[in-house]
């Protein structure tokens, strides 16, 4: 199996396996290999589901073979979050006290994948509890920091971390994470990947461990935005186990169309590196390419502050039993063992109004944004930052992120892609972010600006770097 | 001059204490105080925000009812 398929986007080769010129069985065990060899020295995966994956990939192999294709993802292996139920391997949520955890049915994601052929691999690595309970470093896992395949003095951002390991280092070809604020974006901004944060209810989340039910999303990480529209359209839709999974349909659609209206928050380069802010100008002027970009000013709201206590609170809420039993102390980050207990100081009064304050913001948002096809901004702050370094987070109020969270608050599609390189040679990240349900206009966009530039096209060497 | 310490974080801080101390560390306990004076700031942040009797929250709920 030639190591040309790597890096190679979903649909390219779902091409190849619908012309039947690749095996989805030699493909799996390309990637089985790589998940096998390489994944325990990114810390990116937790258990390799190999015979799942052969199982499916045979089948797979022969539908297709007697001509019952199914689309894009059959017979394409992927990785999934270790925060999905996964019937018979451990579903760990990356925390110490859960590593035995088991469960008997499949999260609807992972059953909406199987329907569509698509092959899984792995369960992945990510920060414990999705990063919910305060950390600050990337040591916050019991599998351990998970290490960023362009530098491996560097980290890979969270909590979504083996899912953004695993799609930079070509370990599988895309992979399924989660955000409450930032665990998807985050590890897709810092290794270079694209990465898709749906509309809140977009995607069911039946099976996936809940931080917070009204925060939390899942969605996809892999090579191109293209890439995440054919995920997207496989995982998305009605779900009768989670009641907050919309009924609205969703289907990728692919427009090659220009013209389009960008926005820009004053400030919202505010806090970034000097490389992030230069690489986000020169993206500006891409996007000048294809439409018109223009500053837009938000109305004057608390919008960190809102989310960040409906995020606290629902986290504590979530794993009230991990933290009156105790059990939260054995946790792998020290803060990760104590930060929940001062969040049972937030006073319900305060709580609630951030809830009515996030239906003013969400009003207020889309007055906003329904005039633009997306909102721009770099992804990230900075570079990934180092393996053995504390981090800002907006979460813990150290970093400012407006865009997250108004676009969590409210509950807002938003796609990241690659957009340069920073002062130590690692990916900076340029995120569009839409209008409720308007993933596809933000994925046109996002299309739009990676047809432009090849950030995407640029991979780690991985191999050569390892074997130093 | 040491600023003077904000009386409701005292309050707040000494409820997680008072709730939760005997199993935290000194250290820990501190870093809980600063944390709590956050969140103190972050409340008085959504406090000066007025809302109006309409300004409902967005999640909604239902009445739930089984089968049959």
């Amino acid at each position: 199996m030639s190591s040309d398929l790597l890096f190679k986007p979903v649909r390219e080769l779902a091409a190849l396996v619908r012309a039947r010129q690749l095996s989805p069985v030699a493909l799996t065990e390309l990637y089985l290999d790589r998940l096998e060899r390489l994944g325990p020295k990114y810390n990116a995966v937790v258990t390799i589901t190999r015979e799942r994956a052969l199982s499916q990939a045979r089948r797979a192999e022969g539908e297709i073979a007697a001509g019952r294709y199914r689309g894009a993802l059959h017979g394409i292996p992927y990785g999934a979050k270790d925060l999905l139920a996964t019937a018979g391997t451990a579903t760990t949520w990356g925390a110490a006290p859960y590593r035995e955890q088991r469960f008997d049915f499949d999260a609807t994601v992972i059953g909406k994948l199987e329907d569509a052929g698509a092959v899984l691999c792995a369960k992945l690595a990510m920060i414990e509890l999705a990063g919910g309970m305060g950390y600050r470093q990337p040591i916050a896992s019991f599998t351990g920091p998970c290490v960023n395949p362009w530098d491996t003095d560097a980290w890979t951002g969270g909590s979504s971390s083996g899912s953004g390991a695993a799609v930079a280092a070509g370990l599988v070809p895309f992979a399924i994470g989660s955000e409450t604020w930032g665990s998807i974006l985050s590890p897709a901004g810092y290794c270079g990947l694209a990465g898709l944060r749906p509309t809140y209810g977009r995607v069911s989340r039946h099976g996936a461990m809940a931080l917070c039910w009204t925060l939390d999303k899942l969605g996809p990480l892999a090579l191109t935005a293209d890439d995440c529209g054919l995920v997207l359209e496989a995982i998305a839709g009605p779900d009768a186990a989670d009641p907050t999974a919309s009924e609205r349909p969703y289907r990728y659609e692919v427009a090659d169309r220009r013209g389009f209206r960008f926005g820009v928050i004053p400030d919202v380069t505010d806090g970034c590196e000097e490389a992030v802010i230069a690489n986000f100008r020169s993206s500006l002027d891409e996007l000048r390419k294809i439409g018109t970009v223009e500053e837009v000013a938000l109305p004057d709201l608390p919008y960190e502050q809102i989310t960040r206590t409906i995020l606290q609170v629902e986290a504590v809420s979530a794993f009230e039993d991990l933290i009156e039993s105790g059990r939260i102390a054995e946790l792998t980050a020290p803060e990760d063992r104590f930060t929940p207990y001062a969040r049972e100081a937030i006073l319900a009064h305060d709580y609630l109004k951030a809830v009515r304050l996030r239906g003013v913001m969400a009003r207020e948002i889309d007055r906003v944004i329904s005039r633009y096809d997306a909102l721009v901004a770099p992804g990230r702050i900075n570079e990934a930052p180092r393996l053995g370094q504390e981090f800002r987070s907006a979460i813990r109020a150290t970093a400012k992120d407006v865009m997250g969270a108004v676009g969590n608050g409210a509950g807002l599609p938003a796609v990241c892609v690659p957009n340069g390189v920073g002062a130590r040679g690692l990916p900076t990240s340029l995120q569009f972010m839409g209008r409720a349900w308007e993933e596809n206009r933000v994925l046109d966009a996002a299309r739009a600006y990676q047809s432009l530039t090849d950030w995407h096209t640029r991979h780690p060497k991985v191999d050569e770097r390892l074997s130093e | 001059m040491p600023e003077t310490p904000n009386p409701e974080a005292v309050a707040l801080f000494a409820l997680v204490a008072n709730r939760y101390g005997s199993r935290l560390t000194t250290e820990q306990l501190d870093e809980i105080r600063k944390m709590v004076e956050g969140q103190v700031e972050a409340a008085r942040a959504l406090r000066a925000v007025r809302l109006t009797n309409a300004d409902e929250p967005l999640q909604g709920f239902t009445a739930y009812r089984g089968e049959p």
